[in-house]
């Protein structure tokens, strides 16, 4: 790292003033920091630090004039930023500076096909002729190892996976090789392979054409594999920061050493002694497939097979973990099982009843034994319910008195840590976090036999997740619970899964208890998908701050 | 340092305070709220302003506003109290405006929920129903109902809410598409709640506020409806209504003036109630929508 040279981007005491009524008057006070050609500059903090307006007002996208910059300067290879035109930062957009959004699903177009997309952004700022934009954007898809690249360009947003269209924007931020790349939580929402992939590329982009990074993370596994130099915001605090090996490992700031003991240990659990359990629940020769439709005079799409001839068996207090890529068929599987989907064939034994064979009257009462906990814990509570309305809704429509299931759900509340004022409020009141408790006591409420968690914690902030993960493991060994937990997170299987079941485009590929697995994976993919956990070299130093 | 998770934020104040301070902070909206509460306010006093007949002679027949003191309004060609007519025409307004919208509005919440909540060929048959609907010009299908059903006011209210059931259909019918996959109705679903629950208990009450906002321009619509029906002599004889005075006031509009002006200014400010209504409810109940 060359640390003479000229800051690609400087900002010095950065001032973001919120609006009146916010809970605190800036979002950013006082930010310094400095972006070389070549480096990888690593901003972490949880959700509200304020690290996704920094990259808003480096671009000058900040949504004025509700939060707007109140002092400090930008400086972008030498130009202020905070004094160009808005016809000057056009040009400056996209072409010199490009950002990565965190929504891959909002940050496209859905009314246009990728590669109409890709092909605006070569056509803004590169010669040529079509055929030529063609070949490029084709090449940038490759680039950023998207499967069948001539189907993804005719694909509309929603015809691809969420993974997919993360690496779409990733190509069209690359197509013209810019001085700075703003990365706003790029690779939260892929996968581990994909996600080393995708920081592989952004480390080879900088090391060609010398770009300087500003890499906009939660994620401390990300920061230890690809950060020279790391910032940790607190509420829009910095309340660290250094190179990245200090910060690291040998943190100081006592918020620094929480985030870090957060972070979930690779370590699997111990194997437990093998028990005859009963088996509670069976999977058997499932199959599901999606027919993809592509537009009318566009190029055709072929159909998808999401999950092709699982089968399963999950037995009694056991943790079976559903382990893959986005587009492995693992939410699909979670949703087979509690039939919010019809499977193509197959069976489905719950407690020695096949689900899928069940008329619907069958399956309402089915369904008490099998509860899901969900991932998205925003759009999983009605929003227009109270939290003890939400909790008592299953027990009261499986005939229990209303009054029982309401002072139920009351000490359902204490059982996941939430205090009984909240029984009252709704939904929005509550934090991510609480208000996956709340759907965690939702599904306890039925006293079910088996809990689906598809991705529980995935959308919640590190330390957060610490809780809620800790939270999963005592109930469950308190209740002696089934869980079958659909993840993404190696880190998060090895915490809570006694088993694990790999699955690769549709299919199981391993599957066996996770200590084994992990010491010893057999299938190459399942070997790829381990190497390519972030920061696996790296083993946080402070184990002993208690994060939860 | 430890970020303790289970600590609740400060309760929020209830809901409905929450709804009045975002709807005060609409002038505008305040301004058609009172208007509002002036035209109800005329709908209960009619029968202590005038407890007779409003369609009785009450004195000299076009006599001119502020002559006099017991006509305040002045008299129509046949001598009926405009003042007493306009109050009790409040009434019917009133009447019709919330019944047929009552019916549109039903009638297109269920239509509506059933096409988004089943899709496939529910949608369709339901979707070519309403679109066969939304095909004929209302007011030419108003007056082929009231021509068929005759000129009563109760079938003139069920006529305005048969023509104008459309609009809220769709609009259900779109939010049902957007809020059937979200994953509290999967999560409902899993509890094992029917169709018919998850229809109209869950998502519903999401479905609701873009329909209330909705309601109030159904509302003001039906109004000018029946107005229309009445100034073209088609509307029910037996009661005062603001229609019905601006149309029999049309023959005498170079002399009297005032007979057809007074409630003609009535629905204007009724209408414009509504509507100024609507738009303080919308930023009441879709608080995220403006910023």
């Amino acid at each position: 790292m060359n640390t003479q040279a000229t800051p690609v981007l400087a900002v010095s005491d950065l001032r973001l003033a919120l609006p009146k009524g916010a809970d605190r008057a800036f979002a950013l006070d006082g930010l310094n920091l400095i972006v070389r050609p070549g480096e990888i500059v690593c901003m972490v903090g949880e959700s509200g630090s304020g690290k996704s307006l920094s990259a808003g007002a480096i671009m000058r996208l900040l949504p004025e004039p509700h939060v707007h910059v109140a002092g400090g300067t930008i400086t972008f290879e030498g130009e202020d930023i905070l004094s160009k035109s808005e016809k000057e930062m056009r040009d400056v957009r996209g072409n010199r500076i490009s950002m990565i959004f965190q929504e891959p699903m909002t940050a496209l177009n859905p009314q246009k096909t990728v590669g109409w997309q890709l092909d605006e952004v070569l056509k803004l700022h590169m010669a040529g002729s079509r055929k030529i934009r063609h070949a490029r954007a084709i090449e940038m898809l490759e680039r950023v190892h998207i499967p069948d690249p001539e189907s993804a360009y005719n694909a509309y947003p929603h015809q691809i996976s969420g993974g997919q269209r993360q690496r779409v924007m990733i190509a069209m931020a690359l197509a013209l090789s810019p001085r700075l790349l703003i990365a706003d939580e790029p690779t939260t929402a892929l996968d581990v392979t994909t996600q080393l992939q995708i920081l592989k590329l952004i480390r080879e982009l900088q090391q060609t054409d010398g770009a300087g990074v500003l890499f906009i993370t939660h994620d401390f596994g990300v920061v230890a594999e690809i950060a020279d130099h790391v910032i940790v915001l607190r509420q829009g605090e910095v309340v660290e920061q250094g190179p990245a090996d200090q910060v690291l490992n040998r943190p100081e700031h006592p918020y620094t050493k929480a985030l870090i003991a957060s972070v979930p240990d690779l370590t699997p659990p111990t194997l437990k002694p093998v028990i005859a359990a009963p088996i509670v629940l069976k999977g058997t020769g499932l199959r599901k497939t999606f027919a993809a439709r592509g537009g009318l005079l566009s190029g055709k799409r072929k159909e998808v097979v999401a999950v092709k001839d699982l089968s399963f068996e999950l037995s009694q207090g056991e943790t079976l973990g559903v382990v893959g890529e986005s587009g492995s068929g693992k939410t699909t599987v979670s949703r087979l099982v509690t039939r919010l989907l019809d499977a193509d064939c197959g069976s489905v034994e719950l407690g020695g009843t096949d689900l899928l064979a069940c008329t619907p009257r069958e399956l309402r009462a089915m369904r008490k034994d099998i509860q899901m906990v969900f991932q998205d814990p925003m759009a999983s509570l009605n929003p227009r319910k109270r939290v003890v309305d939400i909790i008592a809704q299953g027990p009261i429509v499986h005939g229990e008195d209303p009054d029982k299931a309401h002072d139920r759900a009351r000490e359902l509340l204490e059982m996941v840590e939430l205090s009984p004022a909240a029984a009252n409020r709704f939904p929005h009141e509550f934090s991510g976090g609480q208000r996956q408790r709340i759907g965690i006591a939702r599904a306890l409420a039925m006293e079910p036999k088996v809990i689906v968690a598809d991705e529980p914690v995935s959308a919640l902030d590190v330390s957060v997740q610490a809780q809620v993960l800790k939270l999963l493991a005592d109930l469950r060994s308190r209740m002696n619970l089934s869980l079958l937990f659909v993840t993404h997170d190696l880190r998060v299987a090895a915490q809570l899964c006694d088993r694990i079941m790999v699955m690769q485009k549709g299919e199981v590929v391993e599957s066996g208890f996770t200590a084994e697995v992990f010491a010893n994976p057999q299938h190459a993919y399942t070997q790829n998908l381990l190497s390519s956990i972030p920061g696996r070299d790296w083993t946080p130093p402070v184990r002993t701050t208690d994060a939860a | 340092m430890t970020v303790i998770d289970s600590d609740l934020r400060p309760q929020e104040p209830p809901r409905y305070v929450m709804f009045w301070r975002r709807y005060r902070r609409n002038r505008a909206a305040l301004l058609g709220l009172v208007l509002f509460a002036v035209v109800i306010a005329m709908a209960l006093t009619a029968g202590l302003v005038d407890p007779g007949d409003p369609l009785r002679r009450a004195g000299v027949p076009l006599t001119a506003p502020f002559v006099d003191p017991a006509n305040p309004f002045g008299t129509d060609q046949l001598g009926r109290s405009v003042m007493s007519q306009l109050f009790y025409g409040a009434r019917i307004s009133l009447l019709i405006g919330v019944v047929a919208t009552l019916i549109s509005i039903l009638i297109g919440i269920i239509v509506g929920a059933f096409a988004g909540y089943f899709g496939g060929w529910v949608d369709d048959i339901l979707m070519r129903i309403t679109e066969a609907f939304q095909t004929i010009p209302s007011f030419v299908l108003l007056l082929t109902l009231v021509a068929i059903l005759g000129s009563k006011i109760e079938w003139i209210t069920f006529a305005i809410g048969i023509v104008s059931w459309t609009a809220p259909a769709r609009m259900v019918r779109a939010e049902f598409m957007s809020l059937r996959n979200r994953e509290f109705v999967d999560a409902a679903r899993n509890l094992g709640v029917s169709n018919s629950s998850l229809i109209f208990r869950e998502i519903l009450p999401n479905a609701l506020p873009p329909i209330i906002v909705y309601a109030s321009v159904i509302m003001a619509l039906a109004i000018l409806l029946e107005s229309a029906l009445a100034f073209l002599g088609l509307g029910d004889p037996n009661y005062a209504s603001w229609g019905n005075m601006i149309g029999q006031g049309r023959a005498v509009l170079r002399t009297a003036w005032y007979c057809s002006a007074i409630p003609g200014i009535a629905i204007i400010l009724t209408v414009l109630s509504f509507s100024l209504l609507g738009e303080g409810l919308n930023d009441a109940m879709n608080p995220r929508q403006k910023q």
